[in-house]
């Protein structure tokens, strides 16, 4: 197994210290920054994405992995910094106005920064007003989830607050969470939808690539 | 027969005259529309309880048993009240200190976690529960006398845990720091403990264990998790319910499937809520385990109750009783909370279909 081969497996089981070491490790023997959170802690990321969406392991797991890679990512950011190395994206994530349940969310935040991105979370219950708000000209995602049948609605309000707000056209927006499905995504407009976080992390991939 | 009995009979796993009906949970918005029609002055339907004032509060409540009594409900689900104090305009902390954060889309939810690892049990008093909130399970028995079944919203191991801790952080404190996590758990099932005397005293017939533990795919945490952290406890609370001649439900959202085997060795007389679109399907559990569950609940409250027809609903009922119904061991009911979102009309639709085509001996349709 290489270096960054034990990174990522070790990433999946979760330990702080064993994760941290090994990214000093890979540091000191001068890998790039940007090749070991690839290879390494995305690499575990993704494996965890999917042994979540099959149902080999649960929340719990996905929270403690995701513990791990912060932890590295945490050193690599000044060496990443230093290099010139960029996000994969820029993405606004929030659950909509009304809505309290963040846990699905904050998976999403998870899977989405175990692909690279830069991910500025708003939390619960946001104001459409509040996503416009956050929308920086690096922004490129606009990610939003609702659990509720009476929340969902306030997709659609976001969507058009981002449009009368003249920032439509500048993100992709990508919604899921409970009772959205593929439907609601057409009917509000929406640029795509993933049913779980790891999906939902693919599809922002792609829509990113589809803007470059 | 009357409620009562209906329920005590599905729960036993036979025959009564009829599907029993039960409403398990229901949000303020559904009970003033449904009540409206036989009740003046009901508050505006947007108002949260925590925004009424006494008047409307007692108008509140002769609403609920009137939903009950004019539908033939034949189970009345009761819960605590005064444990909570308001704090602020949005609002309100319960007797653990949890603070929880009032909203217009439902319960109140759970925002600040007063216990948040080991040193913050140093000192920590926890609550005793008391006798006068149970003032909806007394007002209740008084009301119906024996006519229905009284039920009781226990919080479970799980719930109460995580309100304490925080969701996320009880999680990664089951691989970081176990007894924590126990210590937890053991203060929560003392209070339960407690609380179960005064239950029993005050004339309960059914207790639930209410303790979310599964969202539409799987559970929240892991099968071995469940088994180390919270269902030993939780089995604790059956087997005293039992001791006492109480029947004991399990509630929990979500997909059961991959907990179902623990579940049904822990002992629990009947399940609740079914979510069918978490794959909760009444015709493959009644195979599965009909034999040694009751099933309370599985008609959608997500779409159907919202969304459909009240000729939807009534196909969704008759269809039900015809996968579940027979040998009794079914009690109607929907399939979550009747919540802010639900068309009054189809919950109507949903009572009246029970009550035409739940009579047993059931007719092939
Ligand atoms: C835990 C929970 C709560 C907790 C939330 C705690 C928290 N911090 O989040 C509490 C107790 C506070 C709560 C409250 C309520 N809840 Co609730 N809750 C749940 C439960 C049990 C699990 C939800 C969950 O966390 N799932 C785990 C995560 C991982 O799943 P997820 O959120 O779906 O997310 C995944 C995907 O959907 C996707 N995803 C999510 N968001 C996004 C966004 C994007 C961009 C993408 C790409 C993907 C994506 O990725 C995630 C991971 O794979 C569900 C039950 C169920 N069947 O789901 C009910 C449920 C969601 N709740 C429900 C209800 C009704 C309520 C209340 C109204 C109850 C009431 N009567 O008061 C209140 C509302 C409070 C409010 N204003 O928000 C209903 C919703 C029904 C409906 N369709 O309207 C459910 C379905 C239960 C039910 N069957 O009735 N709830």
């Amino acid at each position: 197994m290489t270096l960054l081969e034990e990174l990522a497996q070790t990433l999946q089981e979760g330990d702080l210290n064993d994760t941290t070491g090994l990214v000093n490790r890979a540091v000191t023997e001068g890998i790039p920054a940007e090749t070991i959170l690839k290879s390494g802690l995305i690499a575990g990321m993704d494996e965890i994405g999917r042994k979540f969406q099959d149902g080999e392991i649960f929340i719990p797991h996905m929270l403690l992995a995701a513990r791990a890679m912060n932890a590295g990512i945490d050193i690599l950011k000044p060496l990443l910094a230093e290099s010139g190395a960029k996000p994969a994206g820029h993405v606004v994530l929030g659950t909509v106005k009304g809505d309290h349940h963040d846990i699905g969310k904050n998976l999403v935040r998870i899977m989405l920064e175990g692909k690279g991105f830069a991910v500025n979370d708003l939390g619960i219950d946001v104001q459409p007003k509040d996503f416009v708000d956050a929308i920086t000209e690096e922004v490129q995602i606009v990610a939003i989830s609702a659990l509720l049948s009476t929340t969902v609605p306030f997709i659609e309000e976001t969507i058009q607050t981002l449009e009368s707000a003249g920032v439509r056209d500048q993100v992709k927006v990508i919604i899921g969470g409970g009772v959205v499905t593929q439907e609601t995504a057409e009917k509000f407009g929406a640029d795509a939808y993933g049913q779980d976080a790891a999906i939902g992390a693919v599809k922002a991939m792609e829509l990113i690539e589809a803007l470059n | 027969m009357n409620g009562l009995e209906r329920i005590i009979t599905a729960l036993s796993l036979k025959e009564p005259d009829r599907v029993p009906l039960y409403i398990h949970a229901i949000n303020e918005k559904p009970i003033i529309l449904i009540a409206r029609e036989h009740l003046e002055g009901l508050p505006d339907p947007e108002k949260t309880f925590y925004d009424m004032n006494d008047n409307e509060k007692m108008l509140m409540l002769e609403a609920l048993f009137l939903v009950h009594e004019k539908h033939d409900i034949d189970g009345f689900t009761s819960l605590e009240f005064g444990h909570e104090e308001r704090i602020a305009e949005d609002e309100v902390r319960d007797a653990w200190g949890v603070v929880y954060q009032l909203n217009p889309f439902g319960l109140p939810v759970a925002k600040h976690h007063p216990l948040k690892e080991k040193s913050d049990l140093v000192g920590f008093v926890p609550p005793a529960p008391k006798k006068e909130n149970l003032l909806l399970l007394m007002a209740a028995r008084e009301r119906f006398r024996d006519t229905k079944a009284i039920f009781w919203m226990m919080r479970g191991t799980f719930v109460l845990s995580w309100r304490l801790t925080g969701m996320e952080n009880l999680m990664l404190k089951m691989f970081d720091d176990p007894d924590f996590v126990h210590s937890i758990a053991r203060m929560t099932y003392e209070y339960n403990v407690q609380m179960l005397d005064l239950l029993v005293e005050a004339g309960l017939d059914v207790l639930i264990i209410e303790d979310d533990i599964a969202d539409k795919n799987f559970p929240l945490i892991s099968p071995d998790q469940f088994k180390e952290f919270i269902n030993p406890y939780n089995r604790k609370l059956v087997e005293l319910g039992h001791e006492k001649g109480l029947k004991v439900i399990r509630h929990s959202d979500g997909n059961l499937w991959p907990l179902l085997d623990i579940l049904l060795e822990t002992g629990y007389d009947g399940l609740n809520p079914l979510e069918p679109q978490a794959g909760m399907d009444l015709k493959k559990l009644k195979e599965y385990c009909g034999d040694r569950l009751c099933f309370l609940g599985n008609i959608d409250c997500i779409d159907l109750l919202p969304n459909g027809t009240q000729e939807q609903v009534e196909e969704t009922v008759k269809q039900a009783i015809s996968d579940a119904g027979e040998g009794g061991g079914l009690i109607i009911s929907s399939s979550n909370s009747l919540h802010p979102g639900v068309n009054p009309d189809n919950c109507i639709a949903m009572f009246n279909a029970t009550k035409n085509y739940g009579r047993y001996p059931l007719n092939r349709f």
